[in-house]
């Protein structure tokens, strides 16, 4: 079905990062270096850079809005302000990764969320699907996935709940809380010692 | 609603994964404007959910590339912040900039602000300025508008809100005033007129609301303002994401 959130097994190869020239980052890499490229107008910097981003820049939007067509055109607006505003990337501040995920996540987020106003959207009783097994699946054999649905998976059933409906379906702590049927201060304990377990076990350095 | 005073700390697993709206949003962001720990931390969480991206990776099509890439070619880039305009972390020199221009330019509003308007709500006004200020993201930005004069702008993403203060726009007659609008994504949303100007400076105007992609826009109106802009911008400032 198309609704499918995430890529089926198939796409997988074709959507590994393939950076194509430059020097693009390694696997985990960053791409500090790169962005400060781009605020130069350094346009292979930037190839290098939606090659090294374009495949999760749309993967979190199709994840976060199902709908294909919008997530690309998310997508689009996400990867034209990472052109646009290399120059306001502060490497002292995160990631190049970081600042790219999180400009994805917030707009694919604020769309979800912009819509929503206009039309309620429906909360189902259940939880979506969502399915962290789906998840695990598409990541196999590609490190840095792996790495994280290992991490996820060492997470406690509620912790990683919370977690990846909060980013991967793009809800609010409040209709997390709703899905889950627990208190919503449950929810955002568990958001942030899920969080915390993950940063340490990711080995995230900040 | 019933509020209950809890810990805003716990606040900080949902805030990195953009799992907070409106209010709850802008009551963390002055929280953590004001507890540097917790900026380090939600530094570390923002990273860790930045890594959860790549369990989601998915082929876009390869029009996608075509598209990013015509249109970068026809996009202007910003210019990074300069030392005067500097956010993180020449921003205290910057700051200081901007809020003796705020002082300033609020002393001079000060004079009509007084006699239309009670104390509390001048009050309140003042803090929602504090709190952009304030903001441990502020952005100053300052830029220029066609015809002369320059607008100053301090945007908070965590307050999701802006101050705007003009000096030495061109006077306009009396049938005009200057209106702020918040533009994008193909719509105008006003924002007020601009307070007169004392000695060349605007009182400042707190805008809230912002939306990913929004831009200020500064036009040229009938006095009594205008629902949509009715001519072109004199002013034009792209918000960094």
């Amino acid at each position: 079905m198309d609704s499918q959130p995430w890529p089926s097994p198939g796409d997988r190869e074709e959507g590994q990062r393939r950076p194509a020239r430059g020097q693009p980052p390694g696997p985990g890499g960053d791409l500090g270096a790169l962005l400060a490229r781009v605020a130069r107008g350094d346009q292979p910097a930037f190839e290098a850079v939606y090659d090294s981003v374009a495949g999760q820049v749309f993967g979190v939007a199709r994840s976060v809005l199902r709908d294909p067509a919008q997530a690309e055109e998310v997508a689009q607006e996400v990867l034209l302000e990472v052109w646009r505003t290399a120059s306001r990337f502060d490497a002292g501040r995160g990631s190049g990764t970081a600042w790219v995920m999180m400009l994805a996540h917030r707009r694919a987020v604020d769309r979800v969320r912009s819509r929503q106003a206009s039309s309620e959207r429906e909360i189902r009783a259940s939880a979506p699907d969502i399915d962290y097994d789906v998840v695990a699946e598409t990541v196999e054999g590609r490190l840095d996935a792996e790495r994280v649905r290992k991490c996820l998976g060492a997470l406690t059933e509620l912790q990683r709940e919370s977690i990846t409906l909060a980013y991967y379906g793009g809800y609010t702590y409040r209709e997390v809380a709703g899905l889950l049927e627990v208190a919503v201060g449950t929810v955002k304990t568990r958001m942030r010692d899920g969080l915390i377990r993950l940063r340490d076990c990711l080995g995230v350095d900040w | 609603m019933k509020i209950r005073r809890t810990d805003p700390h716990t606040l900080l697993g949902a805030y990195a994964l953009d799992a907070l709206t409106g209010a709850d949003r802008a009551r963390f962001g002055r929280h953590l404007g004001m507890c540097e720990s917790c900026r380090q931390e939600a530094r570390g969480l923002q990273e860790a959910t930045g890594r959860l991206a790549a369990a989601a990776i998915a082929q876009p099509p390869d029009r996608l590339r075509e598209r990013v890439f015509a249109a970068a070619a026809q996009t202007r880039q910003l210019p990074p912040l300069t030392r005067e305009t500097s956010a993180w972390p020449g921003r205290r020199w910057g700051m200081a900039v901007a809020c003796g221009l705020f002082a300033v330019a609020l002393a001079f509003g000060g004079i009509a602000i007084n006699t239309q308007h009670r104390l509390s709500q001048e009050q309140a006004h003042a803090g929602a300025i504090a709190a952009v200020l304030n903001a441990p993201d502020a952005t100053m930005m300052v830029a220029r508008a066609v015809d002369g004069g320059t607008a100053t702008v301090v945007m908070s993403h965590l307050d999701s809100a802006l101050v705007f203060t003009a000096a030495k726009l061109p006077a306009l007659p009396s049938s005009e005033r200057y209106q702020l609008w918040l533009m994008g994504s193909g719509r105008a949303r006003p924002e007020g007129m601009l307070p007169a100007l004392h000695q060349g400076v605007t009182a400042p105007m707190v805008v809230k609301g912002l939306a990913a992609g929004d831009e200020v826009g500064l036009t040229v109106e009938p006095a009594g303002g205008a629902e949509h802009p009715t001519s072109r911008p004199i002013l034009l400032l792209s918000l960094p994401s």
